[in-house]
């Protein structure tokens, strides 16, 4: 698919999340997984920030657990933390280069094969909730136009967040995204029930929920709950199709 | 390894109520102390906790003062009010004016509560993703709703008493609490995962697994996050008949 025509593809599907069953987890993933195929960036993800003030890991195109690690690093240091306090954007940042701008974080990327990270900002009316993290296997900068989409899509999945929100005053925010970190955690738990029951890895059971969620048209985060409160068999989950050989 | 050296630390205002949490215990070591900190955090009159018993009802746990346990007494009673509403929400329950509520909510309870004394209420839910604990109740004497500090603070103590209620009932509490919730102020997704896992392996509820889970990592001494990581490792799973964990070379530990 034409990068133009994944965009399109893209806007409709989180528009489409805008109107009934929105589930903040799946928004971000979706933004995270359209990153990593829209501008050639090897892994995406999403931080938010936590009522105490934190950034915590939310969602990310690789649920493996190299990558979480590095986004579990950055609720301390790195260019999640710098970027969601500046509000400001962090692009082509070369890890390699002679730096001790994030003494823990730089070496962790480098020895897991990341060249270069991004940040965006997730901000909306002057307030910033979270940040964008992309990670680049490859030398080379990412384009204007690449950070261009990149923001777009970040922008469009903070209106999804804060959509039912006509003022933005900071308890309300606080709740939201207070109400994100426990479906985040929801996820993780029933992640560990459909690996015991199953016999997959963490990112099989993630990709089972998501598909379970999808078919029947659910949230995520509702069909993790469905299943920790054994409501639905994890033998009864939708299974997951073939991965779609990447281009 | 596994997330090893990747884990975070906790924020400032974390660290604050780890503080006052040890201050509090060193001069009066009960379990109100929780209670006490919620209500100087939050700068509010009273705070009190309501657990839910396996048959969803509430009984007290704590509260910081007399005023605050008649208040959490005279709701359990009434069989509703704000910690009952937390309690089945995901978000905050917020009554800042008890007296002038246009449409009361609480028929029974916001007559009697007032006669307290009590003008605000304000109740967040104890919980650990989807496994619910109880709530978190505050009040004040004068109406008035939260600040945002107060309130992002009554998010965070929400999620301390959690943490703390889990160690409680696995035992797991070396001498000081506030020393034990330090040590592992935030739990890694391995600790969810491994839970989920050990609900499936011992057929138990989430919130079980998280203490069976706890109380193991206690008895070996070990963090948590370690052991949920040997969990999620498929080094380490629990077998139920005879309640024992097992590890990957055939043996009970």
């Amino acid at each position: 698919m034409a990068r133009e025509q994944l965009l399109i593809a893209t806007l409709v599907e989180l528009a489409d999340s805008l109107v009934d069953n929105f589930d903040v987890i799946d928004v971000l993933t979706l933004l995270s997984d359209r990153c990593a195929e829209a501008i050639d960036v090897d892994a995406a993800g999403v931080m938010l920030s936590s009522p105490s003030g934190e950034l915590q890991f939310i969602a990310s195109s690789s649920e493996s657990m190299r990558v979480l690690e590095l986004f579990q690093l950055q609720s301390d240091e790195g260019p999640c933390v710098d970027c969601f306090r500046d509000g400001r954007a962090i692009v082509n940042h070369a890890l390699a280069e002679p730096d001790d701008r994030w003494p823990r974080f730089t070496p962790l990327a480098l020895a897991q094969g990341y060249k270069s990270v991004h940040c965006l900002p997730m901000r909306l009316r002057g307030r910033t909730i979270g940040a964008l993290n992309l990670f680049r296997m490859v030398q080379g900068s990412l384009d204007d136009s690449d950070v261009i989409v990149a923001q777009g899509l970040a922008d469009v999945a903070t209106i999804a967040i804060l959509q039912h929100r006509t003022s933005l005053d900071a308890q309300t925010l606080n709740g939201q995204l207070s109400i994100a970190l426990h479906s985040r955690i929801i996820i993780e738990q029933a992640k560990g029930m459909v690996s015991q029951t199953t016999s997959t890895d963490m990112d099989g059971a993630f990709a089972r929920l998501r598909t379970h969620a999808r078919n029947h048209n659910e949230g995520l985060t509702n069909v993790a709950r469905r299943v920790v409160d054994r409501e639905i068999a994890v033998e009864d989950l939708d299974h997951t199709p073939e991965p779609k050989i990447r281009r | 390894m596994l997330c090893r050296g990747a884990r975070s630390v906790p924020s400032p205002r974390l660290l604050a109520i780890f503080e006052l949490l040890s201050q509090r215990e060193r001069s009066a070591p009960h379990s109100g102390v929780l209670c006490a900190v919620a209500a100087q955090v939050t700068e509010q009159s009273g705070a009190s906790i309501a657990l839910l018993s396996r048959d969803d009802q509430l009984t007290s746990m704590c509260a910081s003062n007399d005023l605050a346990a008649s208040l959490i007494d005279m709701e359990i009673a009434a069989g509703e009010g704000p910690c009952t509403d937390a309690c089945g929400s995901d978000g905050a329950v917020v009554e800042s004016d008890l007296d002038r509520s246009r449409s009361p909510r609480w028929l029974g309870y916001a007559p009697r509560a007032l006669s307290l004394g009590v003008r605000a209420v304000f109740a967040f839910p104890v919980r650990i993703g989807a496994v619910r604990l109880g709530a978190m109740a505050l009040h004040r004497d004068v109406e008035g709703a939260m600040t945002d500090v107060q309130a992002a603070n009554a998010y965070l103590m929400a999620a301390v008493i959690a943490r703390a209620v889990l160690a409680l009932q696995a035992r797991a509490v070396s001498g000081s609490l506030a020393t034990d919730l330090e040590r592992e102020a935030s739990f890694d997704f391995l600790v969810h995962q491994a839970a989920g896992m050990v609900a499936v392996q011992g057929s138990m509820t989430l919130g079980d697994a998280l203490v069976t889970l706890r109380s193991h990592a206690y008895a070996l001494t070990a963090n948590l996050t370690d052991t949920a990581g040997r969990v999620v490792a498929r080094e380490l799973w629990y077998e139920p008949t005879g309640a024992v964990w097992r590890n990957a070379y055939g043996r009970t530990e």
